[in-house]
């Protein structure tokens, strides 16, 4: 898919996977959260690549994972970078770090997955909250994304 | 037999020439055509020439190669030239590739610069829809703008050290208070306090005047060996010393998916470039922080040792610190990738500086922190 089959007004960013990338994106659009730990040492791994960057282990395991973690950084989006994101603004992108100690980024959602529009603030949005994966259709992409709990 | 050239002993690099055309928010020229007259203005400063020219470095991000850039300009053969990736970060690495070539004899001549019509072009991200490689697991949710990154840096030290939004604002309007002496620096309206914080969110917790210019600039710098500077009767700045890093698992300005969090690269440059150059904080007089956004300087202050981490709002509030980025810097004078910082140093050892120090002996020029970057250090004196 190239750039120009999008219509700019509408149109999301979308997650352009390769054959390293591909099985995160498969496990997300089943609803599986699924990180890489190396067969050798046990490492959990991200982002996704195909040696193991500890002990030089190659092919690391695709491993379901709970997708339970903790805040462990977090912003607010404020001006819209696309014409799409416009009646969404303000909403937080959180860095979350799962129980396993891999960091990887969110939206912040509500339990069903919808995108909260929020500075953070009601929801007590800190560093160290605790979530829990949920998943947040953007135009046709499924995205892991995080509910407070 | 000649004896081979490679036992000779390395000699010292230093800048002979630099030259910055009016930043503006649109230029009128293309990128190679401002570079080229930058590049042409730092060798008139130095006395030189293209004829003398054998050795050109530049930033990967830099639009016009090296060999085109020498093509336009009549170079009659490059000896040494190279790039080093990335934007902000390339800066000081692109110095110090053309350092080393002036210390083991590559090219005797070399010249840096950077031109970039980042006020007249569009902003990339307002663009950018396929999201790849590290992109796939950050574009899609809306970071995408290197503000982003820093902003989930600059919530940890918030929440981590208690940080005000008067830590930041504070260097906003210092920086406006030394662009304001600067007649070239883009922006001359006074800054308060209270216009800092009533600004509007960029990301949340920036501000937009924690926030680099978006800038038509080009600057270029020409640096040679100590012994030929003595012949072209300018002042010439001593490259002391420099050092490169990228910490671990580096993914461009995010850096937040390993062990490290709250950390930048420079924590891995800085005990690199003070055991190399057998300086400490405590010997340098002016620092030249690359500021992006305003967090890079206190962290800077924090990773470089000038304080202990953590210390640096009571250490900057105290006014213990040295001054910085005298010239107005990424944040009022100018952003063209941290260039005018290196020039601005270069000022500050000549004693040309619209903010000049007192008695400057070394200054410290740092590059891009959430990305690979590196650091050096400009002395009055040879080594």
């Amino acid at each position: 898919m190239s750039d120009a089959n999008l219509d700019p007004k509408t149109a999301f960013p979308v997650p352009v996977a390769d054959a390293d990338t591909q099985p995160f994106w498969d496990g997300v659009a089943r609803g599986e959260l699924l990180i890489q730990r190396c067969g050798s040492c046990g490492a959990w791994l991200w982002q996704p690549r195909p040696i193991c960057p500890r002990g030089q282990t190659p092919g690391p395991t695709w491993t379901r994972v709970s997708g339970d973690g903790r805040v462990a950084s977090w912003v607010v989006m404020r001006p819209p970078t696309l014409p799409a994101y416009a009646d969404k603004v303000p909403f937080v992108v959180l860095l979350v770090e799962l129980d396993e100690g891999v960091r990887l980024l969110g939206y912040l959602v509500d339990g069903d997955g919808a995108m909260l529009e929020t500075d953070g603030a009601a929801e007590g949005v800190a560093i160290g909250r605790r979530v829990a994966v949920r998943y947040h259709d953007q135009g046709g992409t499924r995205l892991p994304s995080f509910t407070l709990v | 037999m000649a004896a081979p050239l490679r036992v000779a002993k390395h000699r010292q690099a230093c800048v002979v020439g630099i030259h910055a055309l009016p930043f503006s928010k649109n230029i009128g020229m293309t990128e190679r055509h401002s570079g080229g007259l930058a590049i042409l203005g730092a060798l008139a400063d130095a006395g030189l020439t293209v004829r003398d020219l054998d050795g050109m470095f530049r930033y990967v991000w830099e639009g016009t190669t090296e060999m085109e850039m020498a093509r336009i300009l009549g170079v009659p053969n490059l000896r040494a030239f190279g790039e080093v990736d990335y934007g902000g970060g390339a800066g000081c690495p692109t110095v110090t590739h053309a350092a080393l070539a002036i210390e083991n004899h590559l090219a005797d001549v070399v010249v840096t610069w950077r031109a970039r019509n980042r006020g007249s072009g569009v902003r990339p991200w307002s663009q950018q829809y396929m999201a790849t490689g590290q992109d796939q697991f950050e574009r899609p949710y809306h970071v995408a703008r290197p503000v982003d990154g820093m902003a989930f840096h600059t919530r940890v030290w918030i929440e981590k050290y208690g940080w005000t939004p008067e830590v930041l604002g504070r260097v906003a309007v210092t920086q406006r208070e030394h662009a304001r002496k600067n007649p070239a620096a883009m922006m001359q309206k006074p800054l308060t306090m209270d216009d800092y914080l009533a600004a509007r969110m960029i990301c949340d917790p920036l501000r937009l005047f924690d926030c680099c210019l978006e800038t038509d600039g080009a600057l270029a710098m020409v640096l040679t060996s100590a012994e030929r500077a003595r012949d072209l009767g300018v002042t010439p700045v001593y490259v002391h010393g420099f050092a490169m890093g990228s910490g671990p698992q580096m993914t461009a300005m995010t850096f937040f998916y390993d062990e490290v969090l709250g950390k930048t690269p420079n924590a891995w440059v800085a005990p690199e470039l003070w055991k190399r150059t057998g300086l400490t904080p405590r010997d340098i007089d002016v620092c030249q922080f690359y500021d992006a956004f305003t967090p890079q300087i206190p962290i800077a202050f924090e990773e470089f040792g000038f304080c202990a981490e953590g210390e640096s709002p009571a250490y900057m509030a105290d006014g213990k610190n040295p001054p910085y980025n005298t010239s107005g810097g990424g944040i009022s004078e100018a952003y063209v990738h941290g260039f005018n910082l290196l020039v601005e140093g270069v000022r500050q050892v000549r004693g040309t500086s619209t903010s000049q120090a007192e008695n400057v002996r070394n200054v410290l020029v740092t590059s891009g922190n959430v990305v690979p970057t590196g650091a050096l250090v400009y002395s009055k004196d040879p080594w």
